[in-house]
């Protein structure tokens, strides 16, 4: 089983994979692509925690052990020691083959290299390798401490003997539901999701009702969490707009054209919760404001 | 013949060893952080220097090996060879409906405690790695298993029913289990011996006030009720869970709150009790310094913890009918004299007449703190959970080897 875990790349997802895997008394081995970069991510990952505090989800006394199992490394090459290591860095094909390509380099021949894209293509990360039967795509959905399903994603020459160890992995010791997709766009969960959000926009932009409304609508109807827009806002408008954008150039069909509004959203810097701003507005806990 | 006594958790594993003819600690010790690198054990014999060892201890198997190596260790073990342990007993914190006493462990007691999982998500899997841990170090040793919940199996339909939909209770067990039964069951009888009285003749209150905490109504010998449920989080409150409350409170909050099972779930388990009260600590002395110097919201904490124990005492003499005795025991029980003041004070319609100076008395004896002509008493008797262990043990295997005979 998996003991010591690494997580390339500490932007929203990297620290939100970090701060579970801690919280469930694993050690993590964080790297970001400057010193700058990652104190700050560590100081946006101890804000969550402290979050968590007020929602009664750890203690004082948790919070500083999870602190404490998150080694932060200068550089990727600190991290040879692990025997799995996630990349959550951004979504852009040729950064990532780097990193899988160092990866593979300092890590011992049985370690596990994962990649936690939504978009990309785990065969051609595996490729950047010279052991594509021991990488494999683990595809968490955010915020990864709350929500309890990972997506488990083959690629062409992912061994079952690595598939085994990772859905081990998470369904006992992360102990969140496991489900296998097979590399396709988006799988399963990015896929259903950016197209309830776009479809949502287009509503919003035909002028069919209002985005409290459309929010409502779902939230209540079909009993979700957040309706599709505050989602938008919470995944980041940028990237739902990247996500929509990789599969509408893979499918080639017209339905996952992003919309209009969301292009201008992004061009106008207004990305959700992170900005303060979305389609809706937000304090720097992420709270939504009335 | 000497009989270790484990008690595993998810990442940790205490343990004492007892010599069975005197009933004494030759030596006892735990190890933390178990699945670390930096794995801690902490150990200690008569008359040898304690020790502390950081290692790498990745599971319970090794754990327990490594606990075996200290007990033999040629200057601070204290046995000759690891055969000299004849019998090992497991703490285990949920027997369910089946286990209504000690067992040896065999198979079928295995698949049980496996199939309690349910129950007891938190402690069952871990106990089971113990005894994994023992069967794979010393597998001809004969293991015995004590459950928490053993002790109240007693307890007649009308304590252990919910009223709620008994579908329920036939599809998944919902009902009230009770938890410290070892403890409620060593005080009971200690206090029985202390009176010089038998047990059969007594109605008595055990209140096991430490970090959590639970009073029992133990009538002849029986418990016939107790305050903890199918969790251990009903009943009194204690020091970070909040006991008995309203249940439509729960969904209220998750809603008003946006909170996850979880976070529920943590919310009433770490961050209740006196800690969410006294804003101040989950510890019952901090907060009584904190009182003492006149903090408001301690005052109340405190005020509302020994009025939740006099409800149950008081509840419970009405279930039997009577009152003989109270036993206070446990962290607080046994060493807050304030808090069993307090409590006691406010019995005078059961008979209860307290003697200050007997409750001021600090002791690690048993011991009586109301007056001679008090009509109830109300006495302190430590608690010794792993004796109770030890014994049980003892009896179950000096027993298969009789009848082996």
């Amino acid at each position: 089983m998996f003991r010591k875990i690494g997580v390339v790349g500490m932007g929203t997802m990297g620290q939100s994979i970090a701060e579970m895997l801690a919280a469930k008394g694993l050690d993590v081995y964080v790297t970001e692509i400057s010193a700058e970069r990652l104190g700050q991510a560590m100081d946006m990952l101890e804000a969550s925690l402290d979050r968590q505090i007020e929602r009664w989800a750890i203690t004082q006394a948790e919070k500083k052990l999870i602190l404490n199992r998150i080694h932060r490394e200068v550089s990727v090459v600190n991290l040879s020691e692990c025997d799995l290591v996630i990349e959550t860095i951004v979504e852009d094909l040729d950064s990532k083959k780097a990193v899988f390509e160092e990866l593979d380099r300092i890590l011992s021949p049985d370690a596990v290299i994962a990649s936690n894209t939504s978009t990309l293509s785990i065969t051609e990360l595996a490729g950047a390798t010279k052991r594509p039967e021991r990488v494999i795509g683990m595809h968490f959905v955010y915020p990864a401490f709350r929500v309890d399903v990972v997506e488990i994603v083959r690629g062409l020459q992912t061994s079952d003997e690595t598939y085994g160890r990772t859905k081990d992995f998470i369904d006992t010791l992360l102990a969140k539901r496991s489900v296998m997709v097979y590399e396709s766009p988006g799988y399963v969960t990015t896929r259903l999701i950016c197209l309830l959000i776009n479809e949502a926009l287009h509503v919003l932009e035909e002028g069919v009702a209002s985005a409290e409304d459309i929010d409502s609508a779902m939230r209540v109807g079909y009993r979700f969490q957040h309706g599709p827009l505050e989602m938008a806002d919470r995944f980041g408008l940028d990237s739902v707009l990247a996500a929509l954008e990789r599969m509408f150039r893979e499918f080639g069909e017209l339905k996952y054209r992003p919309s209009i509004l969301l292009k201008k959203k992004v061009r106008a810097g207004q990305l959700g919760v992170k900005t303060g701003v979305g389609f809706f507005a937000y304090n720097k806990d992420g709270e939504r404001l009335p | 013949m000497n009989i270790l006594v484990l008690n595993a958790g998810s990442s940790s594993l205490k343990y004492q060893l007892y010599e069975m003819t005197g009933e004494k600690v030759l030596a006892k010790g735990h190890v933390e952080r178990i699945g670390m690198d930096s794995s801690i054990l902490n150990h200690e014999a008569e008359g040898r220097p304690e020790v502390r060892e950081v290692s790498e201890i990745l599971d319970h198997t090794a754990a327990v090996r490594k606990v075996l190596d200290m007990l033999t260790h040629r200057q601070f073990g204290v046995l000759e060879s690891a055969r000299d342990i004849h019998a090992v007993g497991h703490r285990i914190v949920h027997g369910g409906e089946t286990f209504k006493q000690s067992v040896l462990v065999d198979e079928s007691v295995k698949r049980e405690i496996r199939r309690l999982f349910d129950l007891a998500p938190l402690h069952n899997p871990a106990h089971m790695m113990g005894i994994a841990g023992v069967e794979a170090n010393l597998p001809e040793v004969p293991q015995a298993v004590v459950f928490d919940t053993a002790f109240h199996q007693t307890m007649p339909p009308t304590a252990y029913m919910y009223a709620i939909p008994t579908v329920l209770y036939r599809k998944h067990k919902i009902r009230r289990y009770g938890f410290h039964g070892t403890s409620h069951d060593y005080v009971s009888r200690r206090a029985a011996e202390f009176l010089g009285r038998p047990l059969e003749e007594l109605k008595m209150v055990t209140c096991h006030i430490g970090n959590g905490a639970s009073c029992a109504a133990v009538m002849h010998g029986r418990s016939v009720d107790t305050s903890m449920g199918m969790t251990p989080l009903e009943g009194l409150m204690m020091g970070t869970r909040s006991g008995d409350l309203d249940p439509a409170i729960v969904p209220f909050i998750i809603n008003k709150e946006d909170l996850t099972l979880n976070e529920a779930n943590s919310m009433l388990n770490k961050h209740s009790g006196l800690l969410a009260v006294s804003g101040i600590s989950s510890d019952m002395r901090e907060v009584v310094q904190a009182m003492q110097e006149g903090h408001e919201a301690a005052k109340l904490a405190f005020e509302m913890y020994a009025y939740r124990i006099r409800k149950y005492i008081g509840a419970y003499a009405a279930a039997m009918d009577g009152l003989d005795a109270i036993v206070f025991t446990a962290g607080i029980g046994e060493n807050s004299d304030l808090l069993r003041k307090r409590v006691c004070e406010g019995l005078t319609f059961f008979g209860i007449r307290l003697d200050e100076e007997r409750n001021a008395l600090r002791s690690k004896e048993p011991r009586l703190i109301t007056t001679d002509d008090s009509k109830a008493a109300a006495l302190v008797v430590p608690t010794n959970e792993e004796l109770l262990i030890a014994r049980d043990t003892y009896r179950l295997v000096t027993g298969m080897q009789a009848s082996q005979h």
